[in-house]
């Protein structure tokens, strides 16, 4: 009886936790300075291929190729390959990101571009941009740009260049 | 000077070689982007409002400037700045730099831009780019995307209207605004090239 009591106490402290620990609403999506891009989004993940897909809630393309994303992840070896979003929509809307995050159940970190002048933005991501969406940009295992991918990507476009990075890296 | 060119198609091949290189598809490669200073290709494209021909060319003999914004009725990012153009279209005409809208999207018809036009009070034309041809030829990839020209027709700024799509009270650098005074101050635009950004020009 005693045992079983400890045991349900045990669960209940466990249940709590796992709430406690699940992001909250507003946690759902991370800001980052142009300044931090490559500390935060990519060097972070030191050690493993990543893979950073800019997109916006009021791109078309961007949401529509998402489950492509998705889909190739679920291929990717959580051990190599970090994936991370990175919005591009104004600091307004974060809301619409994260609903379009919750109700899509987007399994990714999603970050969002704090920049009050884009420009400085899209210039510390990638000098060689244009600054469209979707983009998305595949680093190797030293954090070195392995591949740009302009315009929309299937799963096995998604596949294919971190299959070619993860190859590529020691 | 003859060595220009033969530098250029160089670098050229080595974007092309480093983009093969890192993976971008040859589809993507195609779209050129008129530089600072080059001729603008000439148009006649017709007015979403009454299809009436506009020639860029007749434009360009009779003002000091001309402003070229690739626009869309539907992205967020050009309709966040739908008063800030009306306001300028009817400031800059005024002085002698008229500013027109160009719709290239091949989701957006032509009935729907002149409705768009009217409900902002845009009383510049809005012409309507069947097939992309005309944003293929300066390579424009974003709305809002913005080309001025002087008078002889040469790129003299190119990029965003602004930096702060959010909040019109708040814009540091009116990076359009700023060439424009310049054309009309006679003297070189302080900042030729900025970064266009909004959404990608939805192409045939």
């Amino acid at each position: 009886m005693r045992f079983a009591l400890r045991l349900l106490s045990a669960a209940a402290v466990l249940a709590v936790l796992a709430v406690l620990a699940r992001p909250a609403a507003g946690e759902l999506v991370k800001l980052v300075k142009p300044e931090q891009y490559r500390s935060r989004v990519v060097a972070a993940k030191k050690g493993r291929v990543v893979l950073v897909n800019f997109w916006a809630t009021w791109c078309e393309p961007c949401r529509e190729e998402m489950p492509a994303l998705v889909a190739a992840a679920k291929g990717f070896p959580v051990k190599d390959v970090a994936v991370a979003l990175v919005s591009t929509d104004s600091l307004k809307k974060t809301p619409d990101v994260q609903k379009f995050l919750a109700s899509q159940k987007i399994p990714f970190v999603c970050w969002q571009a704090k920049s009050t002048d884009p420009q400085r933005f899209i210039e510390a991501v990638d000098k060689t941009w244009n600054g469209v969406v979707p983009y998305t940009l595949v680093y190797d295992r030293k954090g070195e740009l392995a591949a740009r991918l302009l315009g929309p990507q299937t799963e096995q476009s998604f596949a294919e260049a971190v299959r070619k990075a993860l190859v590529a890296g020691p | 000077m003859k060595k220009l060119p033969a530098v250029a198609s160089f670098a050229s091949f080595l974007v092309v070689l480093s983009a093969a290189a890192l993976g971008v598809r040859a589809a993507d490669l195609k779209i050129a982007e008129l530089k600072i200073g080059a001729p603008a290709p000439d148009f006649t494209l017709p007015n979403a409002s009454d299809g009436k021909a506009v020639a860029l060319k007749d434009l360009l003999a009779k003002d000091k400037a001309v402003a070229v914004v690739f626009v869309a009725t539907k992205c967020p990012v050009s309709n966040a700045y739908n008063t800030r153009m009306a306001a300028l279209g009817k400031e800059y005409a005024a002085k002698g730099i008229p500013l027109v809208g160009i719709n290239s999207n091949k989701t957006e018809p032509a009935a729907e831009v002149k409705q768009h036009a009217e409900k902002h009070g845009f009383t510049f034309p809005v012409l309507k780019d069947e097939g992309n041809k005309v944003a293929d030829a300066y390579g424009a990839s974003h709305t809002p995307e913005v080309f001025v020209l002087d008078a002889k027709g040469n790129v003299i700024y190119h990029g965003r209207i602004d930096e702060n799509q959010d909040d019109p009270k708040n814009v540091k650098s009116p990076d359009l605004r700023n060439a424009l005074d310049a054309v009309l101050a006679g003297k070189p635009v302080p900042t030729a090239r900025t970064k266009a950004f909004g959404c990608s020009i939805k192409r045939v």
